[in-house]
């Protein structure tokens, strides 16, 4: 792996080197961080510095294949600069061209989507990734692209319309003339980088493009912070002001992104995003669709990888009790091999998992659905989008004829860490699946858990929500 | 002209838009950091800067005792020290600034910082207040008639409480200032406040200056809401103290999280009704005891109560009834003005009080509403003694309950309610009428600059201040119709304390009513200056058929006489030849409101221009078993007279709705048994996103409904449309209300989360069982 100290991307149609460390900036600048330090681009936002809100939304375009780019409205404040390395990076200023707004631009100006206008800028970052990734869409995508957006202004509704009315020119636009222009010259960026390795300061950041180099510099470097999209990460250094030793980024393992399919299962490659997943998911594990869909913001999931969420150990993690119910296992890789761990086992207590401190999760391994399973996911808080759950719920029932043969209740924001409700599981395991033997489950469920209560709920709320979603589980597995 | 965008809307959709934290300063610019307050309420014994000073970077730390003039923010009553000194009184106090070369450098250095404290017993919610009365001020009384009297007659009596919590106003800008130190004591602060004369008058008195030594200069703000009215004063002063100090720019923008935690929010409310009312819900008494939770100063938490009292009708007759306002103070951030300004939680109680007799009696609720509407005559005066003139509830009422199909839908509501068990629908019909004018009469109050140069472009300074709402944009179209020029010809300025001095803030709904009112004033001065000037010019031509002054008129950028057509000169040119002849282009205008004003202490006249009306019909469909609700419809028709631009006022109403929306549904504030803030970022604090706005949303204004009492006879429309959103807070009361089948009285507050609503499902489910 060479040394180096810079990093090199695309901005304004010019190739940008940055001297981390020498610029003023180390290799967890935020993308947002360095965008303010300039002059000329003051018109990204930050609204809250945590990804909540959308301010600070910027589009990253990479090519996808030989003449095409792929557009991803993400939240710079969010992303270290390293993360740039080889990619386009669009802002606000880049759409208006020759005196000619774009057509997100204009469409927002005659329908009065902006009032006070801070919080526009990212609106349009997010309606610009919308509008070059979708030909006339529906007001459900729309609003699942806006999601992570927050306007305190308008109340949204000429904003959606502004997207559907400028969303119909099957994404041409300036930026499409020159796909193939900008496609060169990211080519001959990456030509000359491999993987990246700086040092500033106390800092030393690593980007390794192989996985036999990650696992070498894990097994070296036990104690390295390991990111891929960095949405929990980054935080430390948004929130919390933190400076960050040792990191070790594998968003560019290529590796980590694949899905391989066997007769019985799938294999997710942990460094893919969410918002990959999600798609993918939609006909083959709906429950976990189901939960993805109401993850994050679109702007979130496309930075937030499967492993990320699965290692941060969260006691709510929204992926971890419909993981749990799908029966999925945790493959983890070190220099030394991999191994295999069940998902209902892969948490040991809070934020607390099996994996070794030499390890990276490599892929997550779901069996496909079986046909004598019903299995539901659920979701309970405040606001139903961008909003972490309060509560949330795994449930798959096997059955043998009439009678349930094995159970899977696992609850997240109940207990210290995602767990299954146990005497709930043994009660309904021989039992036929009646509205009465679910609110006896659900009685179970109630006694079995003693949560918090903390600033999302009471804990009376949390037992009694988690105690009615076994009827609610009941209700939506009648047919 | 009823449908151009917001002026500044092509800058804003390409980042051209500069706010407080996008001006570019030169290389001396330094960040200002505040450490403040971990303590609800202790004595400080001891503060500790030596190690910290001595951080490189470090150019100055700022405490109480290093402030010049007078240590104090107060607003109104002076008892909100701009740094703590003695004592702190809350979480998120401001005890010590820091001017730094980075953020990095202040925080190093914060971390230095050693403060003594030596806690206290702290007061942290509203009904420890009540129990110690710890009042800010004495309580208050409105009343007509004798309602204990009239209670003891009722056929009928209910009592009851509401509760409505806090909310922050999540601007999307969070409070910020640049100061920029000038030549000998000159200060020049650019700030997002809503109120430039306030910030210049609070940074005069801490900078012990003169307020002329002072410019307070605003552009835009990136919201505001109500909570840059007062507390943009703060962080102004905050920033001057450290750029008097370093004698360089020094700029603060605050931390998301600590601008939650620092600032004041709206006010919690709890109140106490005793309702009296007859077989057809027809009411006759009504007592409300209203209690404010005002933190822990006075700010403005007296006018807010006294807005609160006066819209405890909202907008129902009452032949007699008593208002008694009561604001404590607690160790928590000062609560302040927020878009409606104590209005919404009069009204919340109003509201409950009208649904309860509904429930009551087992009737529809909007039918209670209609019989107790303010008609015409008798029944036309509030209990403060105001006429509610040119009423618009009956039309309202009317166009809106056929246009919403209301009455079907209730039906059909009622009908999906029989057949569900788990998921249950909500309908409500509620009204607003909103009181325009700030109840301190003297505020009523604008002035405005306005020049021409000598190519016939306008140049329009006013008191009021854009915060998104478009008033600049209403303004420049009142400037141009009311010339004759075209709109392109205008340009509003920023507002600059050094262009109109001594303004009222911009609030109370009223900035285009007040401005719009001086910017035409000084307009009437400058035209006739024009029409005299040309009158003579074009009659030198024709000394027998003289152009007389009358027959002058502005049209299209062009100024003719209407008796003789011919003759005619573009505005630009007549403008040339004014600077020629000596006439001055420049005129100031002044507006105050006529005809208002009343006896605070007897809580008795007319504190109000005129009233602005709405209604809403939402329905709402609920999940019984998570207590998950989902925004079905929304049907809104207001009245804003004769629109100045329609465009801007649906987004009045459909923002103002939104938020009303949040603040009865998600947005819930909760602190700790210390007093800290526990939603204190967007991770926690939940207002709404794309997806929480109502699936079906249709919103129309009033047509044909001038008000001639207003600018270009429109109304005032920014704060009214909040309370529109009762009606999808009491919709899920009505869903709640459909588990036990309408028999029992749900327990209820605001803001309905699903936590509330859930609860409150259960204890309906126990009763119905028993």
């Amino acid at each position: 792996m060479q040394e180096n100290s810079e990093i090199t991307f695309l901005q304004d149609g010019e190739i940008r080197t940055i001297r981390i460390g020498k610029d003023g900036f180390s290799p967890t600048t935020t993308v947002l961080n360095y965008l303010r330090a300039s002059a000329e681009h003051k018109g990204t936002k930050e609204g809250c510095a945590e990804g909540d809100c959308g301010a600070c939304t910027v589009v990253i375009a990479e090519p996808h294949s030989d003449s095409r780019l792929k557009y991803t409205a993400i939240d710079s404040c969010l992303v270290f600069l390293p993360m740039l390395q080889g990619k386009q990076l669009v802002t606000v200023e880049n759409l208006k061209k020759d005196n000619q707004y774009h057509p997100v631009q204009q469409e927002m100006i005659e329908r009065n989507g902006s009032q006070c206008g801070y919080c526009t800028p990212g609106f349009i970052m997010s309606l610009l990734a919308l509008y070059k990734t979708s030909n006339s869409p529906s007001k459900d995508e729309i609003q699942d692209a806006l999601t992570g957006n927050l306007c305190r202004c308008t109340g949204y509704r000429p904003i959606v319309e502004a997207a559907a009315a400028a969303c119909v020119h099957e994404g041409r636009d300036h930026f499409s003339e020159e796909e193939k222009n900008v496609i060169q010259k990211l080519k001959s960026i990456s030509k000359d980088q491999n993987s990246i390795r700086l040092l500033s300061g106390n800092q030393i950041y690593v980007r390794p493009q192989q996985l036999e180099e990650a696992l070498r510099f894990l097994s070296e470097n036990p104690d390295a912070l390991i990111v891929q999209g960095a949405t929990d990460i980054a935080l430390r250094v948004t929130k919390k002001h933190e400076v960050l030793g040792k990191i070790l980024d594998l968003s560019a393992l290529s590796a980590l992104k694949e899905i391989k399919t066997a007769d019985r299962e799938f294999s997710f490659g942990a460094g893919m995003n969410l918002e990959d997943i999600r798609k993918y998911c939609e006909n083959i594990f709906p429950p976990l669709y189901k939960m993805l869909s109401v993850f994050g913001s679109r702007q979130i999931r496309s930075l937030a990888t499967f492993g990320g969420n699965i290692g941060s150990a969260s006691p709510i993690g929204d992926t971890l009790p419909v993981l749990m119910a799908l029966n999925a296992r945790i493959e983890l890789q070190s220099i030394s091999g991999k191994r295999e761990i069940p998902m209902t086992e892969f948490i040991i207590g809070y934020r607390k998992t099996q994996r070794q401190s030499n390890e990276l999760i490599s892929a997550v391994i779901i069996p496909k659905m079986n046909p004598n399973s019903i299995v539901r996911s659920y979701k309970v808080s405040k606001r139903k989008d961008l909003d972490i759950s309060t509560l949330s719920g795994g449930f798959s029932l096997t059955f043998q004829g009439d009678f349930i043969s094995a159970a899977v209740l696992a609850y997240g924001g109940m207990a210290e860490r995602t767990k299954r409700a146990v005497t709930a599981e043994n009660y309904l395991v021989g039992k036929k699946w009646t509205r009465e033997i679910a609110e006896q489950a659900g009685e179970y469920v109630y006694s079995e858990f003693t949560p918090l209560s903390d600033t999302r709920s009471g804990a009376e709320f949390r037992r009694l929500a988690a105690r009615n979603l076994m009827l609610k589980f009941w209700q939506d597995t009648q047919h | 002209m009823k449908n151009i965008p917001h002026d500044s809307a092509g800058k804003h959709v390409s980042g051209q838009s500069v706010y407080i934290d996008d001006i570019l300063v030169n290389t001396q610019l330094l960040y200002g950091h505040i450490m403040y307050s971990p303590h609800a309420y202790a004595k400080i014994k001891s503060i500790d800067i030596s190690t910290a000073s001595s951080v490189p970077g470090v150019h100055a730390i700022v405490l109480a005792k290093d402030i010049p003039g007078e240590n104090q923010l107060g607003p109104v009553v002076h008892d909100e020290p701009c740094l703590a000194d003695k004592e702190v009184i809350c979480v998120g106090q401001a005890i010590v600034l820091i001017a730094a070369e980075n953020a990095e450098c202040a925080r190093a250095a914060e971390k230095l910082i050693r403060i003594e404290f030596e806690p206290l017993d702290a007061i942290l919610d509203l009904e420890t207040a009540i129990q110690k009365n710890t009042l800010l001020a004495p309580p208050r009384t409105m009343q007509r008639g004798d309602a204990d009297a009239a209670l003891k007659k009722s056929k009928h009596i209910l009592s009851g409480e509401v509760r409505t919590g806090a909310q922050e106003h999540w601007y999307l800008e969070t409070q910020s200032c640049l100061a920029i130190p000038g030549e000998g004591h000159e200060m020049n602060i650019y700030s997002s406040t809503q109120h430039p004369s306030e910030t210049q008058a609070i940074v005069a008195e801490v900078l012990g200056l003169p307020k002329n030594e002072i410019v307070v200069e605003t552009r835009r703000m990136g919201g505001a809401f109500g909570g840059k009215e007062t507390q943009a004063n703060h962080t102004a002063a905050w920033a001057a103290l450290l750029a008097h100090a370093t004698r360089r720019p020094v700029s603060i923008r605050l931390f998301r999280d600590d601008d939650q935690k620092m600032t004041g929010k709206r006010h919690p409310y709890f109140i106490h009704y005793e309702v009296g009312f007859d077989d057809a819900g027809k009411i006759d008494a009504l007592k409300f005891e209203q209690h404010a939770d005002g933190g822990c100063a006075t700010d403005l938490s007296i006018a807010i109560l006294e807005r609160a009292m006066l819209h405890a009708d909202n907008a129902y007759f009452i032949p007699n009834m008593t208002v008694v306002g009561k604001a404590y103070k607690t160790n928590l951030p000062s609560n302040t003005a927020f878009r409606g300004f104590g209005g919404p939680q009069g009204v919340a109680g109003m509201e409950t009080v009208i649904d309860r007799i509904a429930r009551f009696l087992k009737k529809d609720s909007a039918d209670i509403r209609k019989i107790n509407f303010y008609e015409t005559g008798e029944r036309a005066i509030t209990h403060y003694g105001q006429e509610v003139e040119l009423n618009r509830l009956p039309v309202l009422f009317e166009e809106l309950s056929l246009s919403s199909d209301y009455y079907q839908r209730r039906k059909e509501v009622d009908a999906f309610n029989a057949r569900n068990e788990f998921y249950k629908k909500g309908l409500a019909f509620t009204p607003v009428k909103f009181g325009i004018s700030f109840t301190t009469t003297f505020l009523n109050q604008a002035g405005a600059l306005v020049n021409i140069y000598k190519d016939g472009t306008i140049l329009v300074n006013h008191g009021g201040t854009e915060m998104g709402q478009g008033l600049n944009t209403k303004i420049a179209q009142i400037a141009a119709s009311e010339m004759g020029v075209s709109l392109d010809r205008i340009k509003v300025n920023a507002t600059n304390t050094s262009k109109v001095p001594n303004t009222s803030a911009t609030a109370a709904s009223a900035g285009t009513d007040l401005n719009g009112m001086a910017v035409k004033n000084a307009i009437d001065i400058l035209r006739a200056r024009i029409v005299k000037l040309m009158a003579s010019e074009f009659s030198k031509s024709y000394p027998a058929e003289a152009s007389a002054e009358k027959d002058i008129l502005i049209k299209d950028n062009t100024i003719f006489d209407n008796q003789y057509p011919e003759r005619k000169i573009s505005f630009a040119e007549a403008m040339t030849l004014a600077n020629l002849q000596q006439v001055s282009l420049s005129a100031t205008g002044f507006y105050a409101t006529p005809n208002i004003g009343w006896d605070k202490q007897k809580g008795w006249g007319k504190p109000f221009n005129y009233y602005a009306f709405g209604m809403s019909v939402s329905e709402v469909l609920l999940d019984t078993l998570t207590g998950y609700v989902r925004h079905l419809r929304t049907d809104i028709l207001h009245d804003v007279g004769d629109s100045i631009n329609e465009g801007l006022d649906i987004g009045q109403v459909e923002g103002g709705f939104i938020q009303g929306l949040g603040w009865c549904t998600t947005e819930e504030i909760k602190w700790d048994s210390k007093g800290n803030l526990l939603n204190h970022s967007p991770d926690t604090y939940k207002i709404p996103s794309v997806q929480d706005v109502p699936e079906d949303f249709r919103v129309q204004l009033l047509q044909n409904a001038p008000n001639p009492n207003a600018i270009r006879k429109s109304k005032a429309v920014a704060e009214p449309p909040l309370m529109l959103a009762f009606s999808s807070w009491l919709a899920i009361k009505d869903a709640i209300s459909a588990v036990g089948d309408h028999a029992y009285e749900p327990s209820f507050r605001l803001p309905a989360t699903n936590e509330v609503i859930l609860l409150s499902i259960e204890e309906i489910k126990k009763k119905k069982n028993q």
